[in-house]
C-alpha cells in the first residue's frame, strides 16, 4: 500500500517533534538553524526519493533478501551489520530520552529502570511479531493518536499568547551561514524512509509522486512546528533556556473547556504510545536484520539472545547516560547517522543501477 | 429362517452391546417371514417402528415383496460394517435381521426439538427464535433462510467418547478454501474425550491450549448464521447444542450485533460507536482511577481532585485495594445473578446495589467515586453483544489495573497497547483478528 | 516496593492552591513565603477549608523544605494556579531566584497565574470570599477571565512573564490584586522592567492597555459632548500599529484602533442622527487618552505591548535593538481611532 510509506514517514515526524530537534535547532538559532531548515528540506525529500524508487525495484523485498544473492560476503556482512548498529542506537537514543521525559514529568520519583522495564516489555511484545502486524499496529496506533496531537497543535497555532513577532524575529537571521549541526538535525525529520529497508516487505504497488508531494509539505510544515513554535511561546531569547522547549510549550496551553485542563498530559499520553511505536519499529528492523545476516533460520534461543543484548545495553545506557550527556551524544550521532545515510543511499543507487541494468 | 452369517452377526452385536435393561430383541413370525428386531427401546421410536415395519410385516403376505418394500423404504438401509452399525444402534437406530440381510431402520427419537426463542442475543426487532437442541431441526432452520444450491453441507464426528456429530456449513461462492481446509484439519486434530457443545472448541483452537480471546462466535440465532453464510464464513452445528459456532471470527464481529442491520445506517453507526467507547472505557477506568488518585493527581481539574481527595478521607486502605475489593464484589454479584433461582433473583440485586454500595460508602469502606466508576465499568462491560468478549474484558482490565498499580500513568497507557499489540499478533483461522480499519489483504 | 515507586494516595497529598511571596520584615532572611493549602472536606455540604503555612527564609527552596516539616501530609504543588508577589518584593531588585523557582520545578504549571498583592501578598491569601467554594477559586475565576469578563483585568501566565522577563523588546506586566476585607479587587495593573516595578497605571489607563492588547473586546466608555454624556457597550475593539521609519524624518508609530459597540447609558435622549457627532467625540477623546497611556509608558523607559519586539523582528540588521533603544524615548505616536456606535439600545 502506498500509504505504508506515507505512516512510516510521519512517525518520524512526529516523533521528533518532542525529543532532540527542536532544542537542537532553537539552540543554533541564530548561528544559521534557519537557512539550515530550508536546506535540509530539499535534501530529505531528495533522499526520500532516490531511496524510495530504488528499493521499490525490488518489490516484496527486504534487504536481507536483495543482498541475500551478492557474491561479497564480507562486504555484505559489514553492510548489514552497521545498519544494524545504526538502527539500534536510534532506537535505544529514543528510548533513553523519552524515559528521561517521562521521569522528568510524568512519573518523578520512580526509578528510571522500571519504567524501562515497562516499555522493553511492550517493545519485545512487538518487535517479535511478522513485518506485516507491525504495519497494522502501527497504522492504529496513528489513527488513534493524530487527531488529537493535531487538536493541540491546532490549539498551540490559535493561541491569543503566541508571538509571532519573535518568531518573524528568528527569521530574520535566515541569512546566517547555515551550521552542519543544524542540517543533520533537520533531516532527521525526513530520515524513516530508511526503515523501508525492512518495510518493503509489506508495500505494494509503485510509489507515485504524490507521496513525495505530500512528504514534502507535511516536512515543511513538521519543522515549522517543532522549531518556531516554542520561540512563540518562550521567545527569541528565552526559548533556548528550557531543556525540552516542546514539552515547556505544551504545558503552556490551556484547554479551557475540557477535564484535562493542561495539555502537557495529553500531549504526553499520546507520546508514550508514539514513541513506543517508534522505537519497536526501529528495533523490529534491526532485529530483522540480524536474522537475515545468518543463511540459516534463527532459533528461538538466538532471538532470546538479542532480546538480552538489547535489554542489557538499555539498562546500561538508562543508568550511565544522563541529560547532558545524552544531548551531546545526540548532537555527534546525528552528525554521523546524516553522513551515513547519504552514504547508504547512494551507494545502493549505484548497485541497484548495476543489478538491474 | 435367518441365514447363519445373520445369526453370527446378530449373536456377536447382542454379546458386544452386554443386554443392557432397555434393549429390545424381538422375533416376528409370521407364516412365510420371519424376522428379528433388535434396538433401545429408550433411544428408538416404537411408534414409527411399528407404523412402518411391523405393521407392514403383518399385512405383507408374500416374502419377496416384503424384502422389496423393506429395500425401498427411505428410512432403511443396508448394512456395512459391524461397528458401524452397533455405532447406529447406540443412536436409536432399529436393526432388523431377515433373510439374508441386515437392514438398519432408523427410528431416532428427537426430544429436544423445540425451537426455542432467544435468550442471551435479543434484539428490540427482527426474529426472534433461536436454535433447538436437535441438529436436523437447526440444520432446516438454516435452509429457510438459505435456499441456495451452493450452501455445501458436510459432517464429521468430534469426541472420543461422546462420538458427536458435527456438520460443517459454508457457501462455496464466498468462503475461502484456506480457511476452510484449516477448519476441517483443526476439527481431525482436536482431541477430546466428551465434545458436548461448540464452546469447547474455544481453548483448542490455540496450540498452547490457553486462549483469552475468543477466536470464535457462538450463536444462537438462525438469522446471524445466515448473514455469517453469506459473507463467506464457515458454521458449525454440533448435535444437542442449541448454539452454532461461526468461524473464524474477528473483532469486527465480536462487536457487531444484528441490531447494526436491522436499525437503520447512521443509528448502526452510532451503536458501533457507543460499543467501542463502552468497550475501550471498562478496560482502562479502574487502573486510571488509581493511576489518577495516587500517581498524577494533577491531570484532571481542582475540583475534581478535591472531590476525589474529600470522598477518600477516612478509608483505611489505598487506592487499589479499594478498586479490587470493589471490582470483586462486582464479579461476585454478576456471577451469583447467573445462577439465582427466580425467586431471589429481584432481592439480590436490590441487596447487591442499595446495600453493599450504598452501605459501604456510609461505613468508610469505598469512596462513593468508587462506587460510580465500578458501576460504570459494571454497565459497559455488557454493552458488549458477544457474551464471550466482555468475558475476555473482564479480565484484561485487572490486567492494565495492575499495571497502573505500579507504573501509573505510564502503565495504563502501555498496558493498553500491549494489549492492542497482542490482538494484532492474534489470528483467527489465517485472518487477522484486528481488521477493523485496514483493508483484508486477501481480497484485492 | 510501590514506594519506591511514587504511590501516594491522593488523601496522604496536601494540594497547594496559591503562593504568596513577601518580604521578610524584621528578620535577617529575605522572604517570608506563605503556601495556602486545601483541606478538603468530605461531603458536598460544607465547603473546603483553608490554611495558610508561612515561613522565612532565604529562597523558596528553603522555605519549602521548611514548611514540609510543619504540615502532616505532602506538599503537592500540582494545583497551585496563583503566584502573588507582595508589593515590596516586585519594588526591590534581585529577584531571579524565585522567579526562575516557578520555571525549574516541573509540577508548578506553566499556565499559574501570577499578580502582584496590595499590600502583601499574605493579606491577598488570607481573604475567603463567601461565594467561593474551593480556596482561591474566586481568585481562579477573575484571573481566567472564566467568571466576570472586564477589560480592566489583565492576567498574566508564568511562562508569559518569563517570555517577558528575558525577551529584548517587550517587557512585563502584572496585575495588581487589593485585598479589602472579604474582597479582592483588580482593576490596576503593574509594569516593569526587567528588574523591578516601575509604573502603575489607573484603571481607565489600564482597560486602554488592554485594547491596545487586542485583549479584550467588552467594556464601557464614557464620552461627553455638549452637556450629554453617554456610555458606550463596546463589543469589537481591534487595534493596529506600525512603526514608521522614514528615512532623514522621525520616526513615529501609527495606532489604528477600530470600535464598535452601543450605547448604554445616556443623561439625556440620544437620537439617531446625532450619533455621528457622539463618534467623532468619541473618536477624539480615545485618541488622546491612548496617546497619554502611551507617553506616559515612554516616559518610564518601559514597552509591556512589545514595540520592540515588532521592530526587531521587522529588521534584518544585526544590531536593530540598539538601534531601537535608541529610537524608542523619541518615538512620537499617532493614533487614530474609528468609532462605530451601532445603535442607542432598545429605546433611543
Amino acid at each position: 500500500m502506498n500509504r505504508y510509506l506515507f505512516y512510516i514517514v510521519l512517525l518520524n515526524m512526529i516523533v521528533n517533534v518532542i525529543i532532540f530537534v527542536p532544542k537542537i535547532l532553537i539552540q543554533y538559532r541564530y548561528e544559521g538553524a534557519v537557512m539550515g531548515v530550508i536546506i535540509a528540506i530539499p535534501i530529505g525529500v531528495a533522499l526520500n526519493y532516490v531511496y524510495s524508487t530504488t528499493i521499490n525495484k525490488f518489490p516484496e523485498q527486504g534487504i536481507p533478501e536483495i543482498i541475500a544473492n551478492s557474491t561479497h560476503r564480507w562486504l555484505k556482512i559489514i553492510h548489514l551489520c552497521s545498519i544494524q548498529l545504526i538502527w539500534f542506537t536510534a532506537g535505544l537514543i529514543t528510548l533513553v530520552g523519552f524515559i528521561d521525559v517521562l521521569a522528568r514529568f510524568i512519573n518523578p520519583e520512580m526509578p528510571k529502570l522500571a519504567l524501562l522495564v515497562i516499555y522493553l516489555a511492550a517493545i519485545f511484545l512487538i518487535i517479535q511479531l511478522p513485518t506485516q502486524r507491525v504495519m497494522y499496529f502501527l497504522e492504529i496506533v496513528l489513527f488513534i493518536n493524530i487527531p488529537l496531537i493535531g487538536f493541540i497543535i491546532l490549539s498551540a497555532f490559535t493561541n491569543e499568547y503566541l508571538s509571532w513577532d519573535s518568531m518573524l524575529e528568528v527569521g530574520t537571521h535566515i541569512f546566517e551561514r547555515p551550521s552542519l549541526k543544524s542540517i543533520a538535525a533537520a533531516t532527521y525529520c525526513f530520515s524513516s524512509y530508511s526503515n523501508l529497508i525492512i518495510f518493503n516487505r509489506v508495500i505494494k504497488g509503485k510509489l507515485k509522486i504524490w507521496n513525495f508531494i505530500a512528504i514534502f509539505f507535511l516536512g515543511i510544515f513538521n519543522l515549522f512546528t517543532a522549531f518556531f513554535i516554542p520561540i512563540g511561546f518562550h521567545g527569541s531569547d528565552g526559548a533556548q533556556q528550557y531543556l525540552y522547549p516542546w514539552i515547556s510549550t505544551a504545558d503552556s496551553l490551556r484547554l479551557v473547556y475540557s477535564p484535562i485542563e493542561r495539555a502537557i498530559f495529553l500531549f504526553l499520553m499520546f507520546y508514550m504510545s508514539i514513541t513506543l511505536i517508534s522505537i519497536s519499529v526501529n528495533w523490529h528492523v534491526s532485529l530483522e536484520l540480524i536474522k537475515g545476516t545468518f543463511k540459516d533460520k534463527v532459533s528461538k534461543k538466538k532471538n532470546w539472545l538479542v532480546l538480552i543484548f538489547y535489554a542489557s545495553c538499555s539498562a546500561a545506557a538508562v543508568i550511565y547516560l544522563n541529560t547532558v550527556l545524552l544531548n551531546k551524544i545526540t548532537i555527534y550521532w546525528m552528525i554521523c547517522r546524516f553522513g551515513f545515510e547519504i552514504f547508504l543511499v547512494v551507494l545502493f543507487f549505484l548497485w541497484a543501477r548495476r543489478r538491474t541494468a | 429362517m435367518p441365514s447363519n452369517k445373520v445369526q453370527s452377526i446378530q449373536e456377536s452385536i447382542t454379546s458386544k452391546i452386554m443386554h443392557p435393561e432397555d434393549m429390545v430383541f424381538k422375533e416376528n413370525h409370521t407364516k412365510e417371514k420371519y424376522m428379528e428386531v433388535l434396538y433401545i427401546k429408550t433411544i428408538s421410536d416404537e411408534a414409527v417402528l411399528h407404523e412402518n415395519v411391523l405393521k407392514p410385516f403383518f399385512e405383507i403376505t408374500g416374502s419377496e415383496e416384503f424384502l422389496n418394500y423393506l429395500q425401498s423404504h427411505p428410512k432403511i438401509s443396508e448394512f456395512e460394517s459391524e461397528q458401524k452399525t452397533i455405532d447406529e444402534l447406540m443412536r436409536g437406530v432399529a436393526i432388523l435381521f431377515y433373510q439374508d440381510f441386515v437392514f438398519l431402520f432408523d427410528c431416532k427419537i428427537d426430544r429436544n426439538n423445540a425451537v426455542m426463542d432467544t435468550t442471551v442475543e435479543t434484539t428490540i426487532q427482527g426474529p426472534q427464535v433461536g436454535f433447538s437442541e436437535s441438529l436436523p431441526v437447526n440444520l432446516g432452520l438454516i435452509r429457510h433462510r438459505y435456499p441456495n444450491t451452493s450452501l455445501k453441507v458436510e459432517s464429521t464426528e468430534v469426541g472420543r467418547l461422546s462420538k458427536t456429530k458435527v456438520m460443517i456449513l459454508h457457501d462455496t461462492k464466498f468462503a475461502d478454501p484456506n480457511t476452510l481446509k484449516r477448519v476441517k484439519e483443526f476439527l481431525a486434530n482436536v482431541d477430546i474425550e466428551m465434545f458436548q457443545t461448540g464452546e469447547q472448541l474455544f481453548d483448542l483452537i490455540r496450540k498452547s491450549n490457553r486462549a483469552l480471546f475468543p477466536l470464535m462466535l457462538v450463536t444462537e440465532r438462525p438469522d446471524r448464521v445466515a448473514v455469517n453464510l453469506a459473507s463467506g464464513k464457515v458454521i458449525l452445528l454440533v448435535h444437542g447444542s442449541s448454539y452454532a459456532v461461526i468461524l473464524p471470527t474477528v473483532m469486527k464481529d465480536l462487536m457487531s450485533s444484528m441490531e447494526d442491520i436491522y436499525q437503520t445506517y447512521w443509528i448502526a453507526k452510532f451503536l458501533q460507536l457507543l460499543r467501542y467507547t463502552a468497550f475501550n472505557l471498562s478496560m482502562i477506568l479502574p487502573g486510571l482511577y488509581v493511576a489518577v488518585s495516587s500517581y498524577n493527581p494533577e491531570l484532571f481539574r481542582v475540583q475534581l481532585a478535591m472531590s476525589i481527595a474529600g470522598s477518600r478521607t477516612g478509608i483505611p486502605y489505598p487506592s487499589f485495594v479499594e478498586v479490587v475489593l470493589m471490582l470483586f464484589m462486582m464479579e461476585l454479584l454478576t456471577e451469583a445473578s447467573i445462577r439465582l433461582p427466580k425467586a431471589i433473583g429481584p432481592t439480590a440485586t436490590t441487596v447487591g446495589g442499595l446495600i453493599l454500595g450504598q452501605a459501604a460508602a456510609e461505613a468508610g469502606l469505598v469512596s462513593n467515586i468508587m462506587i460510580v466508576i465500578v458501576s460504570f465499568v459494571a454497565i459497559s462491560n455488557f454493552v458488549v453483544p458477544i457474551n464471550a468478549f466482555s468475558f475476555t474484558i473482564r479480565v484484561l482490565k485487572y490486567f492494565i489495573l495492575f499495571l497502573s498499580t505500579i507504573f501509573g500513568l505510564v502503565g495504563v497507557v502501555i498496558g493498553f497497547f500491549m494489549i492492542l499489540a497482542y490482538m494484532v499478533k492474534l489470528d483467527s483461522f489465517g485472518e487477522p483478528f484486528l481488521t477493523l480499519i485496514q483493508s483484508k489483504p486477501n481480497k484485492e | 516496593m510501590l514506594s519506591g515507586c511514587g504511590f501516594k494516595d491522593i488523601d496522604k497529598r496536601f494540594f497547594v492552591m496559591s503562593i504568596g511571596v513577601d518580604v521578610a520584615k524584621n528578620s535577617p532572611k529575605k522572604y517570608l513565603v506563605s503556601l495556602k493549602f486545601a483541606v478538603p472536606s468530605s461531603s458536598k455540604d460544607n465547603p473546603t477549608e483553608f490554611m495558610i503555612v508561612s515561613e522565612k527564609a532565604d529562597s523558596m527552596a528553603e522555605a519549602v523544605r521548611i514548611i514540609k516539616t510543619k504540615v502532616d501530609k505532602e506538599i503537592d504543588f500540582s494545583h497551585a494556579k496563583v503566584i502573588v508577589y507582595g508589593d515590596e518584593v516586585v519594588r526591590q531588585k534581585e529577584n531571579e531566584g524565585i522567579n526562575y523557582w516557578f520555571n525549574r520545578r516541573r509540577d508548578i504549571q506553566s499556565i499559574a497565574w501570577i499578580a502582584i498583592g496590595k499590600p502583601s501578598a499574605l493579606d491577598v491569601l488570607k481573604v475567603q470570599p463567601k461565594s467561593e467554594y474551593i480556596p482561591s477559586n474566586a481568585l481562579f475565576l477573575t484571573l481566567g477571565r472564566d467568571g466576570s469578563e472586564t477589560p480592566y483585568v489583565i492576567s498574566e501566565y508564568i511562562f508569559d512573564y518569563k517570555f517577558r522577563l528575558i525577551e529584548r523588546g517587550i517587557d512585563p506586566l502584572l496585575p495588581i490584586i487589593e485585598a479589602k476585607k472579604d474582597i479582592l479587587e483588580v482593576n490596576t495593573v503593574g509594569l516593569l522592567n526587567k528588574k523591578q516595578l516601575k509604573l502603575i497605571l489607573e484603571p481607565e489607563e489600564t482597560k486602554l492597555l488592554n485594547f491596545l492588547r487586542n485583549r479584550e473586546e467588552k467594556s464601557a466608555n464614557k464620552v461627553s459632548k455638549g452637556g450629554t454624556t453617554i456610555v458606550i457597550d463596546t463589543h469589537k475593539v481591534k487595534t493596529k500599529y506600525k512603526i514608521h521609519t522614514p528615512k532623514g524624518k522621525a520616526p513615529y508609530l501609527m495606532v489604528k484602533v477600530s470600535l464598535e459597540g452601543i450605547v448604554e447609558e445616556a443623561t439625556r435622549t440620544v437620537p439617531y442622527e446625532k450619533l455621528s457627532y457622539f463618534e467623532k467625540a468619541a473618536e477624539k477623546k480615545l485618541n488622546k487618552d491612548i496617546e497619554n497611556v502611551l507617553m506616559k509608558i515612554q516616559k518610564a523607559n518601559i514597552d509591556p505591548i512589545g514595540f520592540g519586539l515588532r521592530y526587531r523582528s521587522r529588521h534584518f540588521n544585526n544590531d536593530d535593538w540598539e538601534e531601537w533603544k535608541r529610537i524608542y524615548p523619541k518615538i512620537k505616536f499617532k493614533v487614530q481611532s474609528k468609532v462605530q456606535i451601532e445603535d442607542t439600545g432598545l429605546i433611543e
